[in-house]
């Protein structure tokens, strides 16, 4: 077995807001080697590291919105986020939580601090990950998959060393709790004191982690808080190990190959179909959301 | 959006070779404004106009009530300028300013001529861009004293399609004329009539 060896550990650009509500990193689409074609299935990822807001009665958030081409896959690891959606659709994505919005043909959405959070304030921590999806399924109806943590499926760690949360795909023979348009692999490593863990993916599949909390090695290489480790598509097997304990996603998903054309909030094929969707969007067709 | 490099709208627009694009980019200087950052503000004169090859300016005047009236907005590819400052030398009345983070080309007088004089191409097109402005006041100040406020909205998602993505509702409604609570009457009935939730 051939160890996949890290291309490139990306530190957190500078933090920008999106909205008021939303003190992100962006890794991927602008960091340095990060573009939508090398991480492609994956097109998106804003990281809000660890960040306080004080309580406010006005709860922040990012006003009204639409997305089309995509899906929108939303962790919350600190703090609550509310939703609400042009069709009437709306819900709230807890600590630990995970939403899995498939905006396909279209969605007009905003997202908000949940109100009571927000009344409170306290520590916000989240990943917004965006995950293409193949012409085909593009313009395919939306939906959301809202899974709460006690459903994602565990799979447990030798000697009481952690556990993998399987948001999607598979580890070790646990299922992922989230079905996915192609083939991907969406995890959280929750490492205890001395933990170590083994991952083994295809070399086709694009493979990337977030150090979430503590420092790891990974192979062997130390690895801090908050940075991004871009793996190479060579070899299949890697290792993460952690003195302290640690918490880290790590993402893996199969190339869907197709061109790509974004603009905003819009992914997809050509420059076309972007056009469309801004006229859709301006047309009304995405639905009205005060 | 994408960058549009004043080099590439030149090459496209006037078919100028790449020579006489570089004598010309001799005259001009290239500046990077932050968002909120102000290019201008009544009281002085601007001796130059800006043409955005990244990003969003706006000119706007500013009523005793404290009320934004917003002029014109321009996007990539756009031109904006406050044109009895720059051509008038009088002190402006207006403010311009970025709306997201803008690259952008300096353009001034002595450019203008020296493009003039450099290439009877350019000074054509010149002409063809005032001609083409004045077309767009004209179409303007018909769109503003006699169409209704659903008009005025389409006519404004022909000419800025991608705006109602990168600007807040307030500022298309200031543009437009009409209030905020009437764009959003607009918005809600063009939805109700064309949202077909699958």
């Amino acid at each position: 077995m051939a160890t996949k060896k890290i291309e490139i550990v990306v530190p957190p650009r500078p933090a920008h807001f999106v909205g008021d509500g939303f003190r992100v990193h962006n890794f991927i689409s602008s960091s340095y080697r990060l573009d939508m074609e090398r991480m492609d299935p994956f097109i998106l990822m804003d990281y809000n590291s660890k960040f306080y807001f004080p309580p406010s009665e006005t709860p922040k958030g990012v006003g009204v919105h639409p997305h089309r081409g995509f899906e929108t896959v939303t962790i919350a690891y600190q703090g609550k986020v509310a939703h609400h959606d042009s069709s009437g659709g709306g819900g709230i994505i807890g600590e630990g939580d995970v939403q899995w919005m498939t905006a396909a043909s279209g969605v007009l959405h905003k997202e908000y601090h949940e109100e009571n959070f927000s009344k409170k304030g306290g520590d916000f921590q989240m990943v917004q990950l965006w995950v293409n999806l193949p012409a085909k399924d593009k313009m395919s109806k939306p939906k959301y998959q809202g899974i709460k943590n006690q459903d994602i499926n565990k799979y447990q760690l030798a000697e009481n060393s952690g556990e993998i949360e399987v948001i999607a795909g598979e580890y070790k023979g646990i299922k992922g709790s989230a079905s996915t348009f192609t083939p991907l692999h969406l995890q959280n490593a929750l490492l205890k004191e001395g933990g170590s863990a083994d991952f083994s993916f295809p070399e086709s599949y694009n493979t990337a982690l977030l150090v979430l909390e503590g420092n790891v090695s990974v192979n062997g290489e130390p690895v801090s808080t908050d940075h991004f480790v871009l793996f190479e598509n060579q070899g299949t097997e890697f290792n993460i190990q952690t003195e302290k304990g640690a918490k880290v996603l790590i993402l893996s998903g199969e190339p869907i190959g197709e061109s790509i054309a974004a603009q905003g909030p819009f992914v997809m094929n050509t420059r076309e179909e972007i056009k469309q969707a801004i006229n859709d969007f301006n047309q009304g067709k995405f639905g009205y959301l005060e | 959006m994408e960058k549009i490099s004043f080099a590439t709208y030149l090459q496209e627009k006037i078919d100028l070779d790449e020579k006489t694009i570089k004598k010309l980019y001799q005259k001009l200087t290239s500046e990077k404004h932050l968002k909120n950052e102000v290019l201008l503000k009544p009281g002085e004169v601007c001796s130059h106009a800006f043409f955005v090859e990244k990003g969003l300016l706006r000119l706007f005047s500013i009523d005793e009530k404290g009320k934004e009236h917003i002029l014109q907005f321009a996007p990539e590819g756009w031109f904006i300028v406050d044109r009895s400052s720059m051509y008038f030398k009088e002190t402006s009345q207006y403010y311009i300013d970025a709306i997201e983070d803008t690259s952008m080309v300096y353009i001034n007088d002595q450019f203008l001529d020296f493009a003039g004089q450099k290439s009877p191409e350019f000074r054509k097109y010149n002409e063809r861009l005032l001609h083409n402005h004045i077309r767009h006041l004209q179409n303007r100040i018909n769109s503003l004293i006699a169409a209704s406020a659903r008009e005025k909205y389409q006519d404004f998602i022909a000419l800025y399609p991608d705006l109602t993505l990168r600007v807040p509702q307030w500022m298309i409604a200031s543009f437009l004329g009409i209030t905020p609570e009437s764009l959003s009457r607009v918005r809600r009935n063009l939805a109700k009539e064309n949202f077909r939730p699958r």
